[in-house]
């Protein structure tokens, strides 16, 4: 009866782990200043972003990001068991779907890394012969909190100098609206390029969902072959996220993006695409939407025009409060399973 | 101006569109103030044959119709909205051109004094001026948009400097010893107050050019 439920457990992880894969898409608004410049059809679009996505997530399933989400953040002393990862999915999904009605922008990224702290902290009071001090691998930990506060940073100043430079040697030498406008053309194809190259680091630090069936990999209960396709599931479902869910999204911030310079676009994107790509080749899973903020900014800085800081400092908070809240709730449901007697 | 057809007009691009488009309203403008200085001088037959041509030239129609169906298909991207409305702003200077003719052509003024007539005279003349500077900043748009600006903030000047002629001229309107129902009073305030609002578009016209400049120069 036991390893029945383990085989239920399973399968439902592996369902939360694809439909974490779709959401990843489903969220994903890379797209929208490809689409606001109209440089191509909008379903093509969606087509190219939709498989770059997938690919990075599917072709850096095998480390990097995912092994840092599904292992490495653990010690040596402990790794995932079923209800761990359960909890942590179901924990960082609630505080996800709370954040979205009460339309408080959160990172996915954050919430499960602070639902993964939560569910060891409880695992490790309620397990006596584990060693609260070794269940964790604090160095990746920091190494990962330190990258949330500097990846958007970086990202700010990245933005801020490519622009500089891009304006001091080029842009501020265009002269009239016709010049202006024939340069861009040239801009938007660039930011076609960047943008794909943007989505596949998207793809490839979204270590959420190939981050969970890792977990299972390491655990022992998914072998190789079946990690393979689960993680080819997931990056097929991320595509798919984009193609039907993401549309929305995109169609609306690309209707807002219409005046916006393709140059600029491509600045801010190759900025958060070099961030991702960094921060993934350090396996360290970061915050996309909190690297594009900053990257907008760092825009915004460099043509001094005016930075809504109240704005900022309210998202700031919630950005702050998503790891412990997330935590907090991990360990209460990891806690009410365990009064159950289900861990 | 020389006739156009739209065949010819087809061919053109939406910038020569906009240039020959702002040419058209201004050379209306041109004939619209020429035909009051033509009213200052008593000449009432070339007067009324020269604000009639502003209210009944219609090349500007068939520039705008060919200009619309172009840039809703036009590839241009983040400036296809200002470029619109650039252009919907050098039509509204064509509509307060004909109002202002159609008003004018109520009645035939003999104006109370020559103090009077040069004030006003000094007056179209700067309101030439800053309808052919408008123009020339339309132009440079497309080409040198820092040239767009520097010629506005020009235009902005003696706009300016045409008010205070402006408000010496009313307040000389005002002190004369005449009836103040009468037509030629209120005719003389009407056309003193559509200088001023011609005047004013061309201003905010100009701003708007500023603007652009702004949004769309970058500088090191």
């Amino acid at each position: 009866m036991a390893v029945d439920i383990i085989s239920i457990l399973v399968v439902v992880l592996i369902v939360l782990a694809i439909a974490l894969a779709f959401s990843i898409g489903a969220n994903d608004e890379t797209l929208s200043t490809l689409v606001g410049a109209g440089v191509i059809k909008f379903k093509v679009a969606l087509l190219i972003g939709g498989i770059a996505v997938g690919v990075g997530m599917f072709s850096f399933s095998f480390a990097f990001v995912a092994k840092t989400v599904g292992a490495d953040l653990l010690g040596e002393a402990i790794t995932y068991t079923e209800f761990m990862l359960l909890t942590v999915l179901i924990s960082s999904i609630l505080w996800l779907v709370i954040g979205s009605f009460a339309g408080i922008p959160l990172s996915s990224t954050h919430s499960l890394v602070g639902s993964i702290f939560g569910v060891v902290i409880v695992y490790s009071i309620t397990h006596e012969a584990v060693n609260p001090e070794t269940v964790f691998n604090w160095a990746k930990l920091n190494n990962v909190i330190l990258g949330w506060f500097l990846s958007p940073l970086f990202g700010l100043i990245m933005t801020y100098v490519l622009f500089k430079l891009l304006a001091k040697v080029y842009l501020s030498r265009l002269k009239g609206l016709n010049q202006i406008e024939k340069s861009e053309k040239y801009f938007k194809w660039l930011l076609l390029i960047a943008v794909i190259f943007a989505e596949i680091w998207v793809g490839a630090n979204s270590g959420e969902a190939v981050g969970i069936l890792y977990g299972l990999l390491d655990g022992g209960t998914l072998n190789l072959e079946q990690y393979i396709f689960f993680a080819f599931i997931c990056g097929v479902f991320s595509c798919l996220g984009i193609f039907i869910a993401a549309r929305y999204v995109i169609r609306n911030l690309a209707s807002q993006m219409m005046d916006s310079r393709p140059s600029e676009s491509l600045i801010t994107q190759i900025s958060s695409a070099l961030i991702l790509m960094i921060a993934t080749f350090l396996s360290l899973p970061i915050s996309h939407s909190h690297v594009i903020v900053f990257c907008i900014i760092g825009m915004s800085v460099a043509q001094r025009k005016e930075v809504d800081y109240k704005g900022l400092g309210k998202m700031a908070i919630y950005w702050i409060l998503t790891f412990p809240v997330a935590a907090i709730l991990a360990g209460l449901i990891y806690f009410g399973f365990n009064l159950f007697g289900l861990v | 101006m020389k006739e156009i057809t739209e065949k010819e007009l087809k061919k053109l691009n939406i910038d020569e569109l906009t240039h020959l488009f702002v040419d058209n309203i201004n050379e209306q403008n041109l004939k619209l103030i020429e035909g009051i200085e033509f009213l200052v001088e008593e000449k009432f037959e070339d007067f009324t044959k020269n604000l009639n041509y502003v209210i009944e030239t219609n090349t500007e129609v068939q520039i705008k119709k060919v200009f619309e169906a172009k840039i809703f298909k036009s590839k241009l991207m983040f400036s296809k909205a200002d470029r619109l409305k650039l252009f919907s702003k050098i039509n509204d200077i064509k509509n307060i051109g004909e109002f202002f003719a159609n008003k004018m052509l109520l009645y035939k003024v003999v104006f109370p004094d020559n103090e009077f007539k040069s004030q006003l005279v000094r007056v179209l003349k700067s309101l030439k001026s800053i309808s052919n500077g408008l123009t020339d900043a339309v132009k440079a748009i497309g080409s040198n948009l820092s040239n767009a600006h520097n010629i506005c903030e020009e235009v902005k000047e003696e706009r300016r400097k045409m008010r205070k002629n402006e408000w010496d001229l009313l307040n000389r309107l005002y002190n004369y010893d005449m009836d103040y129902l009468s037509r030629t009073f209120l005719y003389l305030k009407e056309l003193i107050e559509d200088i001023m609002m011609l005047a004013d578009h061309i201003k905010s016209f100009s701003e708007y050019i500023q603007f652009l400049a702004t949004k769309y120069l970058i500088f090191e």
